[in-house]
């Protein structure tokens, strides 16, 4: 018997007889949790999505939801009879129903469930999907279709929720509040929830604990916190896209050394010998800027986020360096001219490779 | 036990076997060995044939080319008197069969036919019987079948012009290109899949052609099977012809095939069409258009409805004669245990293709929707043999009745065949609306607890009706206006209107034919009206 709620054992994920996704073991442990599969485009993310639903089939390993072996080599629980759900990234909504139709369809599988009721009030004015319930799929927009099957989807009342890439056509200003929504509703509801999704702000607002899929395999399954700050491989820092990899010589417990920036010091995540040589990460956050700092680098972009501004510097070395500053920070840097690093430089948590 | 998709998958893969038979049983019949006849046909007719059917193939393509794209065109890009009744009014000429159509130039034609009777009443006795063109042999056939059939690369071209992008023709306008330069510049080499589609569709009726060409006496492969099995009793040798016309065919719809994939790529206007606004044509240039799309009109569909009626008041005892209830009745009847028969398999055959994505399944369905690519008289005789060598080597091994009576000249046979022949056009109409459902509508509904059976009944079904409507109306038509297949296999005393308007017209009583004509081309109409929304995929534009 599984403690856990749900439970993927060394399954392969295969469609179309090809190995999409090898060797997977991750577990939900309590009911409720949301854990997000985040991963680069045609990965595989949504053909582990399909497989737990029931709709591929697996040929090792097992997955087991409530203690139950949904499938395996040799099992096979039919989709019709997995309490799972399914919320497809394209308009799967029946074409020759009203929005209203295609909702009360998914009610009508959860009529006879025991347990917190689901009130179908609730989720129209969640999803802010009102205004198009007598409406036809073809009438209404990506994003609104979308809405409107994820309260198809929560109208089932299912043991397992899946949703792929649920909000990637919701209108960017409407995109965070619909976020806002959902986490209230799968929290009140205690649905759990795997998220597919390649946005990673999203999966860390979302999810429990999220997956991170890169080259055929998971490589890193942890909660959003670890993932972004700990990160477990050079691959895991690529994809998350969120700083570089310097090169740096251990100098003691608690420092580094880089040719460019010089002395840096910081609590390591990993031991490493005095004297070898590493890759260090440096996140955007981690450097200061400073006008009167003698550690002068050469601005080579500049990119305006609203609440920041990204510099990108170069070092002597040619490292193009990616440092964070507020955007009300009182002058600007132009292209080509030099831009101050507050020295020393202290970081939290030094993370090496 | 078998899983339901694995049901689904047996019943389809036993419909696509079903529908291959006829086609396999020509192909062995290849083997066969055969009578005298075709040593004798062989030097004589043989080359006479394969001549004629080439002739009347390269002049029918050539006359509805021109007539069913120039009138596309027209239609589809200007505004003229009348433009918006022609963009359907055109396609009435289906209701017109090209036997029907050679029956009217006949007998317009003829001496002391119509024309004659109105020269007469205009101009007072004459000689005019001289003076006035002979519409028949190779000619009077290219005729009746161009204007019976030209609204095939009609209707594909039309299609085709609409999703053309405004910007290709403000392309060509910036280019500097006249009217009629960026005709064959840009559009007509944009639509070109669409016409090769349309033309290999006439090409392969042209093939078929049973009814117009025997009228004419003119001998072609199709005549010639047909003949080769009443005249000569050689079941073997219409088979072998029948293989060789096959082969041809096979080629066209390698063509037609290609030409469709291909079609793809060049309508391709994602993110860059823009609704074209029709451009409004005066003076003689309106005029002129307007006078090509009426005589198109009028020479495909007026004139051989006109002298159906003329003949008809003229001659009132044939239309009183005429048991018009048993041959609606008649009618209806086949049309409505093959439309049903059709609707039902091929409903089955496109759901087990979809839910058991076998590859087999998948290419047997391909090679079965071939059928309507095989004349009618092919698949009569085809189906003729395999129930006559299965009544011999099976039924008769193991001393059972002859099950001949029941399906050689019987309704059920008849159906069987009807089926073959327009098995892909229920097939490909259901498909057609089958792509519109995305797949992930399937995985929701199993997801929501259905069953692939309430899926089926629930889910599809309400959602195909349109198509399911649609594809009921036109195989409807095309078993009204059918002759061949009617013909060989009909029960004895069993007729419909066009076996009955065809065989007064094969016995010299072309007044006779003139009433069972009318009805057919009446009938065929409003069944072309009320799907022409469809047809000319009106929604699109």
């Amino acid at each position: 018997m599984s403690k856990n709620f749900f439970e993927i054992k060394n399954v392969d994920f295969i469609v179309g007889g090809k190995t999409k996704v090898k060797n997977v073991s991750l577990s939900i442990e309590n009911e409720g949790d949301v854990i997000c599969l985040l991963g680069p485009s045609g990965i595989g993310k949504t053909t582990i999505l399909r497989t737990i639903a029931g709709l591929e089939k697996i040929n090792n390993g097992s997955i087991q939801l409530k203690d139950k072996i949904l499938s395996s080599k040799k099992i096979n629980v039919e989709p019709e009879d997995r309490n799972i759900s399914l919320s497809f990234q394209e308009n799967s909504l029946f074409p020759h129903f009203t929005i209203e139709e295609n909702i009360l369809l998914g009610a009508e599988k959860n009529k006879d469930k025991k347990g917190k009721r689901i009130n179908l009030k609730e989720i129209i004015q969640l999803l802010d999907i009102k205004k198009i319930l007598k409406k036809y799929p073809h009438e209404i927009s990506a994003g609104e279709a979308q809405r409107a099957s994820l309260a198809r989807s929560l109208m089932t009342k299912p043991d397992l929720l899946l949703l792929d890439e649920p909000l990637s056509n919701v209108d960017q200003s409407f995109k965070e509040e619909i976020q806002v929504r959902l986490k209230k509703i799968l929290n009140r509801l205690k649905i759990s929830t795997i998220i597919v999704t390649h946005d990673s702000y999203e999966a860390f607002y979302l999810g429990n604990k999220c997956a991170i899929i890169l080259d055929g395999q998971i490589k890193q399954y942890d909660d959003p916190y670890n993932v972004y700050h700990f990160p477990n491989s050079i691959e895991v820092v690529n994809f998350l896209n969120r700083g570089i990899l310097i090169p740096a010589k251990v100098t003691g417990e608690n420092s580094l050394e880089n040719k460019d920036l010089g002395t840096i010091k910081g609590n390591f995540v990993k031991h490493y010998p005095k004297g070898s040589s590493v890759k260090l990460l440096l996140q955007p956050e981690d450097l200061e800027h400073d006008d009167k700092s003698n550690l002068k680098l050469e601005v080579v972009d500049r990119r305006f986020r609203g609440t920041n501004f990204i510099y990108t510097l170069k070092t002597s070395n040619n490292l193009l360096i990616p440092v964070f500053v507020h955007s009300h920070h009182i002058h600007q840097h132009e292209v080509d001219e030099k831009f101050g690093i507050k020295r020393p430089i202290n970081i939290d948590h030094i993370v090496c490779f | 036990m078998f899983k339901s998709s694995n049901i689904w998958f047996l019943s389809s893969l036993l419909v696509s076997l079903g529908v291959l038979i006829p086609i396999i049983t020509v192909f062995f019949s290849f083997f066969e060995t055969t009578s005298n006849y075709y040593e004798i046909l062989k030097n004589t007719f043989l080359i006479e044939y394969i001549f004629n059917s080439f002739v009347l193939l390269v002049s029918v393509l050539i006359l509805t080319f021109f007539i069913g794209t120039f009138s596309a065109y027209l239609v589809s890009f200007y505004k003229f008197p009348f433009s918006n009744f022609f963009k359907w009014a055109l396609i009435l000429s289906f209701a017109v069969p090209p036997y029907i159509y050679a029956f009217s130039l006949t007998a317009f034609f003829e001496n002391y036919g119509t024309a004659f009777t109105i020269l007469t009443n205009l101009f007072g006795d004459g000689e005019y019987n001289k003076d006035i063109p002979k519409f028949d042999g190779m000619i009077g056939a290219i005729m009746s079948i161009s204007f019976s059939l030209y609204a095939y690369v009609y209707i594909l071209s039309r299609s085709s012009f609409l999703y053309q992008s405004q910007n290709l023709i403000e392309l060509g306008k910036s280019l500097g290109f006249s009217k009629l330069k960026s005709l064959y510049k840009l559009i007509l080499p944009a639509a070109r899949p669409a016409i090769i589609a349309g033309l290999s569709l006439v090409a392969m009726e042209t093939l078929a052609e049973f009814g117009a060409v025997d009228f004419f006496s003119i001998n072609t492969l199709t005549t010639g099977i047909y003949n080769s099995w009443i005249a000569f009793d050689d079941l073997a040798f219409a088979n072998r012809i029948s293989f060789f016309l096959l082969l041809f065919i096979f080629a066209l719809f390698v063509l037609e095939n290609l030409s469709r994939k291909n079609a793809k790529y060049h309508f391709n206007t994602r993110g860059g069409f823009k609704q074209k606004t029709k451009i409004k044509l005066t003076g003689s240039k309106s005029f002129l258009a307007f006078i090509f799309c009426f005589f198109i009109f009028f020479m495909s569909f007026i004139f051989p409805l006109s002298q159906m009626l003329y003949w008809t008041i003229k001659f009132p005892s044939n239309i009183f004669d005429l048991p018009v209830l048993t041959l609606t009745m008649n009618t209806l009847y086949l049309v409505t245990l093959s439309s049903l028969a059709l609707i039902i398999f091929s409903l089955i055959s496109n759901y087990g293709n979809r839910v058991s994505k076998n590859k087999l399944l998948n290419m047997l369905s391909t090679l079965s929707i071939s059928g309507y690519a095989i004349p009618g008289v092919i698949l009569a005789v085809a189906f003729i043999s395999f129930i006559a060598w299965f009544d011999e080597n099976v039924f008769q091994y193991f001393g059972s009745y002859s099950i001949k009576k029941i399906f050689i000249g019987s309704i059920l046979g008849l159906v069987i065949v009807y089926f073959v022949r327009f098995y892909s056009l229920a097939f490909n109409g259901i498909k057609s609306g089958y792509e519109k459902i995305n797949i992930s509508v399937d995985e929701s509904s199993y997801l929501l607890g259905y069953s692939k059976k309430k899926t089926f009944m629930n889910i599809h079904v309400p959602f195909l009706r349109n198509s399911l409507l649609f594809v009921c109306i036109l195989v409807s038509l095309e078993i009204i206006r059918e002759l061949p297949i009617t013909l060989i296999l009909r029960p004895f005393n069993f007729e419909t209107f066009a076996t009955t308007a065809f065989i007064s017209a094969s016995e010299d009583m072309l007044e006779a034919a003139a009433a069972p004509s009318l009805f057919l081309i009446l009938i065929a109409a409003i069944f072309i009206m009320i799907t022409s929304k469809y047809i000319l995929r009106e929604k699109d534009e």
